[in-house]
């Protein structure tokens, strides 16, 4: 860092740089919500697809079409089945896997980690075959199970509560365990309520990752009434040799994306304090 | 007495009674689709399906949205090694001889014959031009669905402006290259309307440079065998300069890469005046268009000579016979006369089937729009579209070299040798299986 005798200069300095850094970020990562807002309330065919100034006269038809041409509100259900079922039972096995490989001792433990950390490394492409092969054995093919059962085990999120555990105190489970705790009390009374922010950061990573998720459910799904948002979207966002109406996709966006952004807006506090607890970015 | 749950249950069987023989005489079958045009289009297509199970009430077809044609590809080819094949798949053309090498699409010829026809007569309905595409090695693979070939739209106005005559559109290159230079607006540093524009995303980029280099008298690939594109080639040499000569010469086409959808929009706001898309979007644009366009055929230097486009109806392997014979049936019934020009005149694609065009419907549409029927006249010029072993990462090949040649980072013979001897590579265990198989090699 700075010398201590420019420290006065500094000291007014730099916090005026960052924030003017932070702003013009935020302001790179606004414009596409923006343009999406802007287009999304701007009449059909008035020719100005690019521009970022609200038309002056907005319409809802783009939301109306939108809204007509998939099932929302049943697309909407199965995302949400989807991505609640897998935290749900990322949550379980994370947690449990996290607590054996970071306060169990047993012989081969680093090995396990390594080859557990080896599948963040994979592509999931390369995944795509071996693992719909697997679905369709178990009977699971063209259902939601089918969708989610591959994410039951969670490499990040094992490692994620696996590193949080760790700097949970060893001697409150001591005393804990002089007290009479077995396994399950003290994961549930002193190492879930310790690492909440941990978890909340997981759980936002994971309903967010599987809420855009398209190409795995369009392996998996064929029935029309078991397809998630992404899929519903798709149909018209995806051309190969039409053309794109803009008003409509970004409409079609913003519905998608909507209970996401709220759900963002509503617990903003609450989220920002997770990450920077828990050390991600 | 009955309790309520007896009576339930009651209900629940007479129900269950009365679903039964439906669901044991119907087969269930998927067709796989992709989305070519816009959102309104998946939509007509269930209904269509609709349709058909109403008038097949021993089949139950359920549409199923797979994406782009590159995605239709990936999820084809994952069911069918997860052993849930579908019982038709609307393909892109140009993937069928790939799909035909892996053995993962089954011919159809018995079941022509079960219908008393010869192969020849069947695919005899069709337009010639489709048939390099869909029949491989004399064995019928796949049944054009719907098809398209790359056009010449130009804006009237824009024409009239410059001192044009919309009415004689550019018929060669030098013609394209001179109305482009004078199409093209500028202020100061800043190009306000560009003289033409076409299409290098990817899928796009490969077809439209195919079109330019066909109609330079090239071949692109070896149309009778998988393993062999001409890539490093003086036609294709010259398509490309061609094309970046418009683009960093002439400076009347924009640099880098453009999306399909991208080019559609420009020439709709009017910052572009002439554009080489598809056919496929000729419904859309005069549905759009708020000033008079024309079409045109793509112009040539050489030859008239356009690629085909679009998508074949294909049966992968390992169907059981009630599911091929009830994907059949819906391939037939998809592909008829009335069916064809029907879904021609919601797109804009062409129907492949003749017979389409001898109907009192297509006939007082072609009446009424004109410009569909330069669509069609163009299908005289028409060439089979690249097909090869491993089509999509072939096609990559040189379509990152195009980018890359549009975006100035490399010129167009360095661009060639490259992409040759990417794609060389990639159909290397092809040739070495066939071509260079040879005897007392041991």
């Amino acid at each position: 860092m700075s010398a201590p005798s420019s420290g006065p200069v500094t000291r007014e300095v730099t916090p005026s740089i960052a924030r003017f850094v932070v702003a013009g970020l935020a302001l790179v990562w606004a414009v596409p919500f923006w343009w999406m807002l802007v287009a999304a309330f701007r009449p059909a065919g008035s020719g100005a697809d690019a521009s970022l100034l609200p038309s002056l006269t907005p319409t809802l038809a783009n939301f109306a079409e939108a809204w007509a041409s998939a099932d929302f509100p049943l697309y909407f259900l199965n995302s949400l089945v989807i991505c609640a079922g897998i935290l749900a039972v990322q949550l379980v096995t994370a947690s449990l896997a996290g607590y054996v490989f970071a306060r169990l001792e047993f012989p081969g433990r680093g090995f396990l980690f390594g080859l557990f950390l080896v599948q963040l490394m994979l592509v999931p492409v390369v995944l795509l075959v071996p693992n719909l092969k697997t679905i369709a054995a178990l009977g699971l093919y063209d259902t939601l199970p089918g969708v989610m059962a591959p994410y039951c085990a969670t490499a990040f999120g094992t490692f994620l509560m696996r590193q949080s555990f760790r700097e949970v105190p060893r001697e409150l489970e001591d005393a804990a365990m002089i007290d009479g705790a077995g396994w399950w009390a003290r994961i549930r009374l002193i190492y879930l309520p310790l690492t909440k922010p941990a978890l909340v950061a997981f759980s936002i990573v994971s309903v967010t990752s599987h809420w855009n998720e398209f190409l795995w459910p369009l392996m998996v799904i064929n029935s029309p009434d078991r397809r998630p948002l992404t899929l519903g979207l798709a149909s018209f966002t995806l051309s190969a040799e039409g053309m794109q109406a803009w008003g409509l996709i970004a409409a079609g966006t913003f519905l998608v994306s909507l209970p996401l952004l709220a759900a963002f807006l509503i617990f903003q506090r609450r989220f920002v304090n997770s990450f920077l607890a828990s050390g991600i970015k | 007495m009955i309790s309520w749950w007896k009576g339930a249950a009651l209900a629940l069987v007479a129900a269950a009674g009365l679903a039964a023989p439906r669901a044991a005489l119907a087969t269930d079958i998927e067709l796989f689709f992709p989305v070519p045009v816009d959102g309104a289009l998946a939509r007509n297509m269930s209904g269509l399906i609709k349709e058909f199970n109403d008038s097949h009430p021993d089949i139950k077809a359920t549409p199923v949205f797979t994406g782009s044609y590159d995605d239709t590809l990936l999820k084809t080819r994952a069911a069918i090694k997860a052993g849930k094949p579908p019982a038709a798949v609307i393909m892109s053309a140009n993937f069928l001889t790939d799909l035909s090498i892996e053995r993962e699409i089954a011919p159809m010829d018995d079941l022509i014959a079960k219908e008393g026809k010869t192969s020849e007569a069947f695919m005899g309905q069709f337009f010639p031009a489709l048939l390099p595409n869909a029949v491989i090695d004399r064995k019928v693979y796949g049944v054009p669905f719907h098809n398209s070939t790359p056009l010449l739209y130009i804006n009237a106005d824009h024409f009239r402006e410059a001192g044009l005559d919309p009415d004689t559109p550019p018929r060669n290159w030098a013609e394209l290259y001179d109305a482009a230079r004078k199409l093209t607006k500028r202020e100061g540093d800043r190009t306000t309307r560009w003289g033409l524009m076409m299409p290098s995303n990817y899928d796009y980029g490969g077809w439209i440079l195919e079109a330019l280099t066909m109609s330079n008298g090239g071949q692109y690939y070896n149309r009778d065998y998988g393993g062999e594109v001409y890539y490093d080639t003086p036609t294709m040499l010259g398509a490309l300069t061609f094309w970046s000569d418009l683009v960093h010469k002439a400076k009347v086409h924009p640099a880098g890469e453009q999306k399909g959808p991208a080019v559609t929009g420009a020439f709709l706001a009017g910052q572009a005046s002439m554009m080489i898309i598809s056919t496929g979007s000729l419904t859309f644009i005069r549905d759009t268009a708020k000033f008079p366009f024309k079409v045109a055929f793509v112009p040539m230097n050489v030859r008239q000579a356009v690629p085909i486009g679009g998508a074949s109806l294909v049966q992968p392997t390992g169907l059981s016979p009630e599911k091929r014979a009830a994907g059949w049936t819906l391939i037939q019934w998809l592909t008829s006369a009335e069916k064809s020009g029907w879904w021609s005149r919601a797109t804009g694609y062409f129907a492949p089937n003749k017979a389409a065009y001898d109907l009192a419907e297509m006939k007082a549409f072609l009446e009424k729009n004109p410009d569909a029927k330069i669509a069609v006249d163009q299908l005289a010029n028409a060439q089979p579209w690249f097909a090869t072993y491993r089509t999509v990462p072939v096609r990559k090949a040189i379509e990152d070299e195009l980018q890359a040649v549009l975006s100035g980072k490399r010129q167009p013979k360095e661009a060639l040798t490259a992409a040759q001897k990417a794609a060389d590579a990639l159909m290397r265990p092809y040739v070495e299986d066939t071509a260079l198989r040879l005897p007392g090699a041991e």
